[in-house]
C-alpha cells in the first residue's frame, strides 16, 4: 500500500491550509505532528476524499484517488477530529449503520461489530444509546467504526484529544494492536500520543512538511541543541526571550531551565539528553517575545 | 440497501421532535375529520339542528328522496314543493323556530334549490331567494341559463379583456360539454371529504417537512458529515438511501393520513353521490372541469401527492445545499402562505394558478378559472400543474443526489 501526496496544495480564499505538500507513506504508522492551524485536518480531509485539492494529487498504488472514489474508499477508514455520531442510536446499531455504508455484508457485519465492540472494551454498553457513552467510549465507538471494514489507509485525526491519561494510553495500545498491515496517519499536537508507536513522524508547519524521520532520528537530530542550566529567579524572563526554553523548573534559590539551542547558552551550561518533545519545541516553540507565538 | 434505509428512517424517527410532530399530525388529522363530519347539519321536524353521523343518516333520507337526474319536471316537481313550503304557516311565521320547521321540510331539495339559485342569477352573483321565484316556464332553460350567464359575463366590461377568444371559446365549449341533465343524490359526504381535504393535506406538507428537512441536513449538525461521506458506500447508496427514505415517508404518511381521512369521513357520511357531477354543487356549479365527486377526489388525492412530494423534496434539496434544518423547514410554509399574501395582485393571477400550492387544493382549484395557452390550444391549470410538478419532482431527484454527493466537509 503507498500512499503518495504530490504538490499537494489547499487554498481557502487566500488562506493556504496546505501549501505545495509532498509526501510518501506505506504501511506503518505515521504521526503527523503539528501546532493547531498547522494543517493536519484539511491534509487528512483532502486523504479521505472529504476536501478537494486546489493543486496536486493523491495517488494511492499509483491511482488518483478522487477517481478511485469509492475503490478508494473502500480501503479507508477514518477517524474524524470532531467526532459526530447519531445520539439516539446504541453502539450496536450505530457500527452496524456504518458497517452497511462501508458496503459490508448483512451477515458477516454483525459478526464485525461483535468483534470490535469486544476488541474496544464496549462490550458491556453495546445496547447503550451513543449519547449515553462517556467522552473516552464514545472515542473507543469512533475507533471501531474506523476499522469495521478492516482497512488497509486507518486515517485518524487528532483521536485522544480530550481524553484522560488513562485512556490515552488505553488508545495508544489499541491503535498499536491495530498497525499491523496497514497505514496509520494519526494527526496529533500531543508529543506524547505519538513517541512510542509512530514508525515515522511527520513535522507539519503553516501547511509544509518541515521535517520527517522516525523519534529516535529526529531526537538524534537534536543530539547537542539541549541544555540545561541554573540561573537566578530574575533573569528567567530574559532568558525566555533569548532562548526557547521547554521546561523552567523552580528551586529554592533560583531556577533550572531546559533550553533548546545550537549554542551552548551559558558557561555552565550542561548538555543534556533530548527528548520529543524538545524537537516539537525546536520547529514549533517560540521564544517569549516573539510575535505571533503559535504555541 | 434495504438496510440503510431503514437506519435513515430510524434516524428520522429517534428525533423527539419528530416523534412530536407525527403526534400533531395524528391530532390534526383527527380534528380535521371532526370538523368535516360535524360539517353535515340536519334539522329535524321540530325545527331542531343537529350535525354528525346522525345528521347524516337523517339527511342523506331526505335528501335521496329527491335523487335523479335534475329534469324539467324535476324542477318543475321542486319549484311547485318549494311554493308549496313557502305558503307555509311555518315558512311566514316570524319565529325563527318555526321557520327551521318549515327548512327541514326544504332539506331534501335544499341542493337543487341551490343550482336554481345560481343558475337564475347572473355569473357573479348569488341570492338565495331566487329560486322562490324562479317559474315553470323558466325551468326548462336551466341548463341553457349556465351557457348564457358565462357568455353574458365573458363578454361584460367587467372580464372581456381578461380572457382572449381562444380561452372564452374554450370556457363556453366546455360548459356545452356538460352532460345534461345532470345525476343528483345526497353527495354530503364527499362534499365534506372535499372541502376538508386542502386543510388536512396542508398540514401533512407543513408537519412532514419538520421529518424530512433533517434526513440531509442533519449529517452536518451532528458532525457526522466526515464519517458518512468517508465510506465507501455513503455517496452513493448513502445519498439514495437518503432520498428513498424521503420518497417512502412522504408517500407512507401522505397515503396512510388521506386515506384515513377518508376513510372516517365517507364512512361516517356516506358514499352516495360519487357519481354526480361537482356541478351539482354550489361551488362546483361554475366549474368547467366536467368531472364527478368522485374524480373530484381522486384528483384531489393525487395532486395533493404529487404536491406534497415536490415540496418536500424541494425542502430535501434545500437541507442537502445550505446544511440547514431550519431553512428547509421553513420551505413548505414560504411556498404555502406566500401565494395567499400575492392573491390581490391581479398581475401574479396567471403565475399564482402554477405554483405549487395550487396542488394541494385541487377541489378548490377545480372552480378557478385558470387558463393557459400552449401552443394556441388552451389547456386549464389542473392538468397543466400535475404534469408540470411531476417532472420537476423527477427533475429535482437527479440533482439532489448530485448535490449531496458532490458534498465537501471544509
Amino acid at each position: 500500500m503507498e500512499l503518495k501526496v504530490e504538490n499537494l496544495t489547499k487554498d481557502f480564499g487566500g488562506f493556504t491550509a496546505v501549501n505545495h505538500l509532498s509526501m510518501t507513506m506505506t504501511n506503518g504508522v505515521y504521526g503527523l505532528l503539528g501546532i493547531n492551524g498547522a494543517g493536519k485536518t484539511t491534509l487528512m480531509r483532502m486523504l479521505c476524499t472529504l476536501l478537494k485539492p486546489s493543486e496536486g494529487r493523491i495517488t494511492c498504488n499509483g491511482k488518483d484517488i478522487f477517481k478511485m472514489d469509492a475503490d478508494y474508499r473502500k480501503l479507508l477508514g477514518y477517524l474524524p477530529q470532531d467526532f459526530g455520531f447519531y445520539p439516539e442510536f446504541t453502539v450496536q446499531d450505530y457500527l452496524l449503520y456504518i458497517a452497511t455504508l462501508k458496503g459490508i455484508k448483512n451477515s458477516f457485519a454483525k459478526k464485525r461489530v461483535k468483534e470490535l465492540i469486544t476488541q474496544v472494551g464496549l462490550a458491556k454498553v453495546a445496547n447503550r444509546k451513543m449519547k449515553k457513552l462517556s467522552g473516552g467510549m464514545k472515542r473507543r465507538a469512533g475507533i471501531a467504526q474506523a476499522m469495521l471494514n478492516n482497512p488497509k489507509i486507518l486515517i485518524l485525526d487528532e483521536p485522544t484529544a480530550g481524553l484522560d491519561p488513562n485512556e490515552r494510553i488505553r488508545f495508544r495500545n489499541l491503535i498499536s494492536e491495530l498497525s499491523e498491515d496497514r497505514l496509520i496517519l494519526l494527526s496529533t499536537h500531543i508529543v506524547s500520543d505519538v513517541e512510542y508507536i509512530a514508525n515515522e513522524i511527520l513535522l507539519l508547519k503553516d501547511g509544509s512538511l518541515v521535517c520527517r524521520g522516525t523519534s529516535e532520528e529526529l531526537i538524534y537530530s537534536m543530539k547537542e541543541n539541549v541544555w540545561r542550566c541554573n540561573v537566578e529567579k530574575a533573569q528567567v524572563p530574559a532568558i525566555q526571550k533569548a532562548y526557547k526554553v521547554s521546561n523552567i523548573k523552580s528551586e529554592a534559590h533560583g531556577a533550572e531551565l531546559r533550553i533548546i539551542s545550537k549554542d551552548k547558552p551559558f558557561a555552565d551550561a550542561v548538555q543534556e539528553n533530548p527528548n520529543l518533545e524538545d524537537v516539537f519545541l525546536y520547529y514549533f516553540g517560540e521564544k517569549a517575545g516573539d510575535e505571533n507565538a503559535a504555541i | 440497501m434495504m438496510k440503510m434505509l431503514r437506519f435513515e428512517i430510524k434516524k428520522v424517527f429517534s428525533k423527539t421532535v419528530n416523534k412530536i410532530a407525527l403526534v400533531i399530525l395524528m391530532i390534526a388529522l383527527c380534528i380535521v375529520s371532526f370538523f368535516a363530519i360535524s360539517s353535515v347539519e340536519y334539522v329535524d321536524k321540530e325545527g331542531n339542528s343537529t350535525s354528525g353521523i346522525v345528521a347524516a343518516h337523517h339527511l342523506r333520507d331526505e335528501k335521496n328522496q329527491w335523487s335523479g337526474y335534475l329534469t324539467e319536471d324535476m324542477l318543475l316537481e321542486v319549484i311547485e314543493k318549494n311554493a308549496e313550503i313557502n305558503a307555509s304557516e311555518e315558512y311566514l311565521s316570524k319565529d325563527y323556530r318555526e321557520n327551521n320547521k318549515a327548512y327541514a321540510k326544504k332539506q331534501g331539495f335544499s341542493d337543487i334549490r341551490t343550482i336554481l339559485n345560481k343558475a337564475f342569477c347572473s355569473f357573479q352573483e348569488y341570492d338565495y331567494y331566487r329560486a322562490d321565484s324562479v317559474s315553470a316556464d323558466e325551468a326548462g332553460s336551466l341548463y341553457e341559463r349556465r351557457i348564457s350567464n358565462l357568455t353574458e359575463w365573458l363578454n361584460s366590461d367587467e372580464v372581456k379583456d381578461n380572457y382572449s377568444e381562444a380561452e372564452k371559446n374554450f370556457l363556453i365549449t366546455k360548459y356545452k360539454e356538460l352532460e345534461t341533465p345532470l345525476y343528483y343524490e345526497y353527495f354530503d359526504g364527499w362534499k365534506a371529504l372535499l372541502e376538508y381535504a386542502p386543510t388536512i393535506i396542508m398540514l401533512i406538507v407543513l408537519i412532514m417537512g419538520f421529518l424530512v428537512s433533517g434526513i440531509f441536513s442533519s449529517e452536518f449538525q451532528l458532525k457526522a458529515d466526515s464519517i458518512f461521506f468517508s465510506t465507501r458506500l455513503g455517496r452513493n447508496r448513502g445519498t439514495v438511501a437518503k432520498i428513498k427514505a424521503g420518497f417512502l415517508m412522504v408517500t407512507v404518511i401522505y397515503w396512510g393520513v388521506m386515506l384515513a381521512y377518508s376513510a372516517v369521513v365517507l364512512i361516517s357520511l356516506g358514499t352516495d353521490g360519487a357519481s354526480c357531477a361537482i356541478q351539482t354543487g354550489l361551488g362546483g356549479w361554475k366549474s368547467f372541469y366536467n368531472i364527478s365527486y368522485l374524480q373530484d377526489y381522486l384528483l384531489t388525492m393525487i395532486g395533493g401527492y404529487l404536491g406534497s412530494l415536490f415540496i418536500l423534496t424541494f425542502s430535501m434539496l434545500v437541507s442537502a445545499k445550505t446544511r440547514s434544518t431550519v431553512l428547509a423547514v421553513t420551505i413548505p410554509f414560504i411556498l404555502l402562505f406566500i401565494p395567499s399574501f400575492l392573491n390581490g395582485i391581479s398581475i401574479l393571477s396567471s403565475v399564482l394558478g402554477l405554483l405549487p400550492d395550487q396542488l394541494l387544493q385541487i377541489s378548490e382549484a377545480v372552480n378557478f378559472f385558470n387558463l393557459y395557452q400552449i401552443g394556441g390550444k388552451v389547456i386549464g391549470a389542473i392538468p397543466i400543474i400535475m404534469i408540470l410538478y411531476f417532472v420537476l419532482y423527477c427533475a429535482l431527484l437527479p440533482i439532489l443526489h448530485h448535490v449531496y454527493r458532490k458534498t465537501e466537509i471544509k
